[in-house]
């Protein structure tokens, strides 16, 4: 622990390390939001935690890396960004299909849900290690050079800016799909039971399906972006994995807007708790931050 | 819960356990677990002489051990073409070490116990070293390691030597570079491993004595956001920053984000990321001037020359990180001259390592001292427009330990 004080500004000591400190704060916000929205809309409306989450997000990572790097294919960088959302999707939508439906049909509980996608988790983790090698690799091909924008001293980078625009966007869109839309309200409706949602003639299974689908695609969405801003490698992700399961947990698991709050609490308890003791204590901020949740609050800031 | 449901976990279990051993071993693409080189020159019925190969074959740290494996193999190849060890040809059991002191342990356990070597080449990593000492030991195993450098290591064990210098040379050239340009207060950004610790001890020691101060952050391999650690060594208003991480893949993680947090300080880097010169060369905006000291490669040295040159045309690449190169390719002929010496015997190699003495290899002369540590020194080096230069002599050459 070091307690750093700046010599030259003696009447505000902290001026010069706010503002980039609520920019760090708001940039690993909207990071764990990404995650966080996916993984809440699967968790709210299957109620297990699809460890595969992360994993599908280094899917839509790696697509793009397939397609700017490995093939260098001519494409525009945002038509490529939405063929590795699709992909990341497509994977989301064959887990379901594949593993979790025949599971689900076979009544199996949660726990076995869980189980088999932590199976599926590590299994495509291998298998983009086996493609791509498990070294880190930048999206970027610049250097890392990309234009940034200053706010009150802060340094912000386009990639970042991007993030929380994305973050915002997808929340509000999956809000008013919620709110508006006939997908939106069988959605509810699974959510609150799934046996009822069925009786009154909701195809729960083809729901669930497009579910995985949205939440895999906003996933691979998230790691695609992550890619762009800290770099890309197989493992990628169980680190977002869990950043976006605390989110989740503390804003209030399978809540849409608590998800995104939880993921902004994070991000500024992660990122001033190292303010004043020393930065490799990060991670451990975050978990006595869910802990102190579980024991306090655990329905999470939103109730359902 | 049903038998049915029962009957779904274990197969679910057993998938995942299946996989995560998988996983454990490497990707087969990339890294062969174990791999049997003999050549057809030797008659079949000869029984080979195994030994052991640790090293990251994935991870953070993969790009070093496919280097060490591939210069393992040429070696191998050379030495077995030209009649292998009084007769017999080598056999390399490769096992993935991932640079953690955790997966090295299981792989020395696993040539010890199990392939019943009597000489490892490894660890690369400083805490695979560390870490798998103990299970040499105890096996009477010599463990000759080529790449790992912490001052730790010095006097370990009877059964560890090295054919790579100490950091502790690496630290104090590193130290008196930067007092030399008249810095006060250096900034540290360290990966929590073995390594870089150990350059941060040699480091802050040395640089304290010269007058300085050391402030530092630490971050853990699995960390990917270094923004507020950054904006609070900058905050610091240190006079220069010192990225110290163990690979070049964490180090590109770090200088990522201080180009984004457009923050330009004067910079020290370790030997393990200016060994990545496509890495040096891709940031060179903001490692211009930056401090680094390396084991150097000396081109002139035909053995080097002829190692550098085989090494692209087996493999179809420039040989990356050269300085470790060398020594892998001269740990493997030195451990050929003592399995001829001596034998197949931990205890007996261990005393012959210690008496090499001006040994020619594609490093250099090679002396090894009798804690084990090879005795030669880091020289200095600064980056200029990407390019890696040799820093002016008067303040760059440490003195051989």
């Amino acid at each position: 622990m070091r307690l750093m004080k700046t010599s030259e500004s003696y009447i505000f000591p902290y001026v010069d390390i706010v503002p980039q400190l609520i920019a760090n704060s708001v940039i690993a916000g909207a990071i764990y939001a990404l995650i966080a929205l996916g993984f809440n809309l699967i968790y709210g409306t299957t109620k297990f935690f699809n460890l595969a989450h992360g994993a599908v997000a280094a899917c839509g990572a790696y697509t793009v890396f397939a397609i700017l790097k490995i093939f260098a294919l001519p494409v525009n960088v945002v038509v490529t960004c939405v063929i590795g959302a699709v992909v990341a999707g497509s994977i989301g939508y064959g887990l379901d299909k594949f593993v979790y439906l025949p599971l689900r049909k076979r009544k199996a509980s949660n726990m076995v849900l869980m189980v088999a996608s932590l199976g599926a988790f590590t299994a495509i983790q291998a298998v983009i290690a086996i493609l791509f090698t498990s070294q880190f690799q930048a999206l970027e091909s610049s250097g890392g050079v990309s234009g940034s924008v200053e706010v009150y001293g802060a340094i912000i980078t386009h990639t970042q800016v991007v993030i929380i625009a994305c973050g915002l966007a997808i929340m509000a869109v999956l809000g008013l799909v919620a709110k508006y839309t006939l997908f939106g309200k069988a959605v509810s409706a699974i959510k609150d039971d799934e046996e009822v949602a069925r009786m009154v003639g909701i195809d729960t299974n083809k729901i669930i399906g497009r579910v995985f689908f949205i939440g895999s695609a906003i996933a691979g969405v998230a790691g695609i972006l992550i890619g762009f801003d800290t770099g890309i490698e197989p493992t990628m992700g169980m680190n977002l994995l869990l950043k976006g399961t605390i989110a989740s947990i503390i804003g209030g698991v399978g809540s849409l807007y608590g998800g995104f709050l939880g993921a902004f609490v994070l991000g500024f308890a992660e990122n001033f708790g190292i303010w004043k003791i020393s930065g490799e204590w990060k991670d451990a901020i975050a978990f006595v931050v869910l802990i102190i949740f579980l024991l306090i609050r655990p329905e999470g800031i939103v109730k359902k | 819960m049903n038998t049915t449901a029962k009957a779904i976990i274990w197969v679910v279990v057993l998938g995942v356990v299946a996989w995560a051993g998988y996983a454990m071993l490497g990707a087969p693409a990339e890294a062969p677990v174990e791999e049997t080189v003999a050549t057809s020159t030797v008659p079949v019925a000869v029984e080979p002489l195994k030994i052991g190969f640790i090293a990251p074959l994935s991870g953070d740290g993969a790009s070093y051990g496919e280097m060490k494996r591939n210069v393992v193999m040429l070696a191998v190849e050379e030495i077995n073409a030209a009649g292998g060890v009084n007769g017999r040809p080598l056999e390399v059991i490769y096992e993935d070490g991932k640079c953690s002191g955790k997966d090295a342990t299981s792989a020395a356990q696993k040539l010890v116990n199990v392939d019943k070597v009597h000489f490892i080449l490894g660890g690369f990593c400083s805490g695979e070293s560390l870490a798998a000492i103990p299970v040499a030991e105890a096996g009477q195993v010599l463990m000759l390691s080529t790449g790992s450098s912490s001052p730790d290591l010095t006097g370990k064990s009877r059964f560890f030597v090295r054919d790579y210098p100490s950091d502790a040379t690496q630290g104090e050239v590193l130290a008196k570079a930067a007092a030399a340009k008249g810095w006060k207060k250096v900034a540290m950004i360290q990966e929590q491993l073995d390594y870089p610790l150990g350059i941060f001890k040699a480091f802050s020691a040395s640089f304290e004595a010269l007058g300085g101060t050391v402030v530092k952050e630490e971050f853990p391999t699995s960390a990917t956001d270094f923004r507020s650690m950054l904006t609070k060594l900058k905050a610091a208003k240190p006079d220069a920053l010192f990225l110290n991480a163990q690979t070049p893949a964490s180090g590109e993680r770090v200088i990522k984000q201080l180009v984004d947090l457009k923050w330009k300080p004067k910079m020290l880097v370790n030997e393990a990321f200016v060994g990545d010169r496509a890495t040096v060369e891709k940031y060179k905006d903001i490692l211009e001037g930056a401090l680094a000291a390396e084991f150097a490669v000396d081109p002139a040295n035909t053995k080097f020359a002829a190692l550098d040159q085989a090494y692209k045309a087996k493999f179809g690449v420039d040989m990356p990180f050269k300085s470790y190169g060398q020594t892998v390719y001269d740990g493997v002929y030195m451990a050929k001259e003592g399995l001829m010496a001596v034998g197949d015997d931990g205890a007996k190699l261990a005393d012959w390592f210690r008496t090499v003495k001006d040994w020619q290899g594609a490093s250099g002369s090679i002396t090894i001292k009798p804690d084990g540590d090879r005795e030669s020194g880091y020289s200095g080096e600064v980056v200029k427009g990407g390019k890696v230069e040799m820093m002016a002599a008067t303040t760059a050459t440490s003195t051989p330990q």
